[in-house]
């Protein structure tokens, strides 16, 4: 609001004023007129025209060159990517696991099993294939992938956690399941949760430039050139070397009544059908309830439900279900950086234990070696 | 239907190729067709709302040229009350009564709170005042009433600046229907010249600060004063890019299809004062509020006194116009006090400079006057982007404190963004600098074709591969 003695003088004496505009503008022209034969400057304009439009048309056609061009460019990238999250999903597809023992599961899997730790007591190869902000039925698409093009694992460990029977409701980090989306069980896994996923595979950079806020796209194209992400996956597990958030006490002050976990009978099924899938197979499933910070189950008013739910539907493949709930591991809270997950000398201690119990039980062979 | 969205993106093409194929006669009904389509994509039903007061205010027009005196009166007053209304109805009633029961209740009248759960129409203030120019310009006498309804309808409906200005004037748009627009490549690529740098501030810049100021103003105290001290940049930031990306868009859009808009913005950071600062931000609602609301109060042409109180009360509306909030109100006021401060010290002030050899045109008192004018506007923004006033409070009294610069990202915001956001305002601030200077288009129309089609594909594959796609509305559309 210029509102200066200056500017009204400015405005009263502009030549724009009202009655000056009305009176500059150009005569109207009669419709009729425009209608008229066409004179030779209109052809003109019109051959003019032509070309124009041919160079606009050509010009978004080069664009839509470029972004079909690029977008192989950054899935070929991504594609050729070892280290990351990247490599262990290129791994997968390029069928070059082949572990003994396969770790499934969601964030809580990826940062809570060490497979170097658990091969070197048990001896068996092992890799872990948890996949961050997943819920299980984007675990049983990686796990369908994971199969597709690897030899079956003498043994399954499927972790659980309380959201274990909800289905996914978005997708996290889209960007990591876009270079994949070929794959029959992820593209379906993914348009299950999102259906207009169809757009990441079908129209060029939708999945990288509008779903992706993380420029995973610089990765591809860094890979193309021979740069490699640094590594933070060893085996698949994703340590972390953090310490006590307090994000939990602001969730507890939060929610000073408790909280009660839903279950959804889609989730269920999803469950089900993994342990189906692995049952027909004939890969032996071990079910775990990894380290739970104690202070947080105790919050947890159903808690035992959701458990008790996950025991009766193991048990019903014959599946065993180990729980940690009552570990020593869960009451030390320098073992983890929230509630939910553990840090790196939290998850080398649990996943020393619990090799040495897959041991003890006969599950796997015990090699333990240096 | 938004401009960053992939529906628009099939809309406009098809529009301007409608435009473009069908008799003249036929455009302006197709026009006035698209805009419907346009506007119904947010909600179909608020069509009927722009129906009415198009249909209030186009009789009006006509009514106010055949009648005298105080039936002519009448018709100015008729039409406004009734234009205003609808605003007030859907923008203000529940402020107005939340306030009313509040006051009541002090002085022990317990008054239920009236619950009135209306979805703002989009826009709804914009269109609101450029039907509210046509009416009050042809009483004036400046503006010859428009008989032709769908002409009308069109210039209040124009879809390039329908939900978000500029807020155009009759003189300047309504003509312009009639004219016969032919496709002329250099003007239609000067269009999509423009749309793609109103793109390149929207998504590029405008969206992912908004990541970073949408965290931090959602709740202030969770964040050091760093961080509260960047939030606030961002949103200076954020906000001219959304809203003159947003103007640059309508305005390359309706240039495509031949049709020529005002200009909102002149690079407002560039300003070394208030004044010159309202010179250049949102020019078509600060020359609406200057013709329509200042000059009619008392302007500067009636005394000192009459001049202080229409400083205030057009700064004060104007702030109340942009959302029914108390925060709108005080950054309204806010600035009015800048104006007012300033005016009366601008003697003592050039006498400071004088003293210390700080003559008007040196370099360091230019930068002294554009820095202090850009601190003080950040004030204002602290206000108007707060959700309170506590808020508000808040960061103006903490955002100097507890610098942690290991702290700097947020939730939505991570730490890699930082870069690309500075580098775009940098990017932006060189642009807009080197345009002060020389034509950046006619340099840029100078280079062989490969080159600068390199350089048009680059910018465009910089906007798509940095853009950020979250269907987030331009700021502006809430008012």
């Amino acid at each position: 609001m210029p509102l200066s003695p200056q500017i009204e003088r400015e405005r009263d004496g502009a030549p724009t004023s009202p009655g000056n505009a009305l009176a500059s503008a150009p005569p109207l022209e009669p419709v009729a007129e425009l209608r008229g034969k066409k004179s030779v400057t209109q052809r003109r304009g019109r051959l003019s025209a032509r070309s124009g439009l041919i160079r606009i048309f050509c010009f978004f056609g080069l664009i839509v060159i470029l972004l079909f061009g690029l977008n192989a460019m950054i899935n070929s990238g991504l594609r050729r990517v070892t280290t990351s999250q990247f490599g262990v999903s290129n791994k997968i597809v390029q069928g070059k696991i082949n572990a003994d023992i396969v770790i499934s599961g969601s964030s809580r899997a990826l940062t809570h099993y060490d497979p170097r730790i658990i091969e070197r007591i048990t001896g068996w190869r092992t890799f872990n294939i948890g996949l961050n902000g997943s819920q299980t039925d984007m675990q049983l698409a990686r796990l369908k992938a994971y199969l597709k093009h690897n030899k079956k694992p003498k043994l399954l460990v499927q972790n659980l956690d309380l959201y274990s029977f909800l289905t996914s409701h978005e997708i996290y980090e889209p960007a990591q399941y876009v270079p994949y989306l070929s794959e029959q069980s992820i593209y379906a896994g993914v348009r299950r949760v999102y259906p207009d996923a169809w757009k990441w595979k079908y129209l060029p950079l939708y999945g990288f430039a509008v779903e992706d806020m993380r420029f995973s796209w610089m990765m591809g194209l860094k890979a193309l050139a021979g740069i490699q992400p640094r590594e933070d996956h060893f085996d698949g597990y994703q340590p972390r070397d953090t310490s006590w958030t307090g994000d939990f006490e602001k969730f507890r002050a939060n929610n000073r009544n408790g909280v009660v976990v839903k279950t959804e009978a889609q989730g269920l099924r999803d469950f089900k059908e993994l342990l189906s899938l692995c049952a027909r197979r004939g890969i032996p499933v071990l079910v775990v309830y990894s380290p739970e910070y104690y202070e947080m189950q105790a919050i947890t008013r159903n808690r035992k439900e959701v458990l008790e739910k996950a025991n009766q539907i193991a048990a019903h493949f014959g599946f065993p279900l180990w729980d940690y709930s009552e570990s020593p591991i869960s009451r030390d809270r320098s073992n983890f950086y929230n509630s939910q997950h553990l840090n790196r000398s939290g998850a080398s201690a649990f996943s020393a234990d619990f090799a040495r119990r897959l041991v003890q039980a006969g599950l796997v062979g015990g090699q333990d070696r240096p | 239907m938004l401009f960053n969205s992939l529906e628009f993106a099939v809309f406009l093409p098809l529009v301007v190729g409608l435009y473009f194929c069908l008799p003249p006669r036929y455009r302006t009904p197709m026009l006035l067709i698209a805009s419907c389509i346009f506007y119904m994509a947010f909600i179909p039903v608020y069509i009927l709302i722009l129906f009415v007061t198009i249909t209030i205010d186009y009789i009006a027009g006509i009514y106010i040229e055949r009648t005298n005196g105080p039936t002519r009166r009448a018709w100015l007053i008729g039409s406004i009350i009734s234009t205003c209304a609808v605003l007030f109805v859907f923008k203000y009633f529940d402020f107005f009564t939340g306030n009313f029961v509040g006051l009541a209740n002090l002085i022990g009248w317990q008054l239920p709170k009236p619950v009135v759960n209306i979805i703002l129409p989009i826009g709804l203030s914009f269109h609101t005042f450029q039907s509210l120019s046509y009416v009050v310009e042809v009483y004036r006498g400046r503006q010859k009433p428009e008989y032709n309804f769908i002409i009308y309808a069109t210039y209040v409906m124009f879809f390039p600046q329908l939900v978000a200005g500029p807020i155009e004037r009759p003189q300047n748009l309504l003509h312009q229907f009639y004219e016969k627009h032919d496709f002329d490549y250099e003007r239609v690529t000067a269009g999509l010249k423009r749309m793609a740098w109103g793109f390149f501030k929207k998504l590029v810049i405008a969206d992912r600060l908004a990541l970073y100021v949408n965290d931090v103003y959602a709740d202030p105290r969770n964040f050091n004063g760093l961080q509260l001290s960047i939030a606030t940049v961002f949103f200076a930031y954020q906000i001219y890019c959304d809203f003159s990306g947003y103007s640059d868009i309508a305005i390359g859009g309706a240039q495509i299809l031949g049709f020529k808009l005002m200009e909102n913005f002149k690079n407002p950071y560039h300003a070394r004062s208030i004044p010159e600062f309202w010179r250049r931000w949102h020019i078509s609602l600060s020359t609406w509020f200057r013709d329509y609301v200042y000059i009619p109060v008392g302007g500067s042409q009636s005394g000192i006194r009459r001049w202080l109180l229409a400083v205030m009360i057009t700064f004060a509306v104007s702030g109340l116009w942009h959302g029914a909030n108390w925060t709108y109100v005080a950054w309204g006021v806010l600035n009015g006090f800048y104006l007012l401060v300033g005016t009366a010290t601008k003697g003592w002030r050039d006498r400071v400079f004088g003293l210390v050899g700080l003559h008007r045109e040196t370099f360091l008192r230019q930068t002294i006057m554009l820095v202090s004018t850009f601190v003080l506007t950040l004030l204002g923004w602290i206000v108007f982007r707060a959700r309170n006033m506590e808020d508000a409070w808040y960061v103006v009294t903490h955002f100097a404190q507890d610098w942690d610069f290991h702290q700097i990202g947020t939730e939505q915001f991570l730490l890699r963004q930082l870069p690309v956001a500075v580098a775009c305002i940098i990017l932006l601030e060189m642009a807009q600098l080197l345009h002060g200077k020389v034509s950046v288009p006619s340099l840029l129309n100078r280079l062989p074709i490969a080159p600068r089609w390199a350089l048009y594909a680059g910018f465009v594959m910089l906007v798509v591969m940095f853009g950020i796609y979250q269907k987030t509305q331009f700021i502006y559309f809430q008012f």
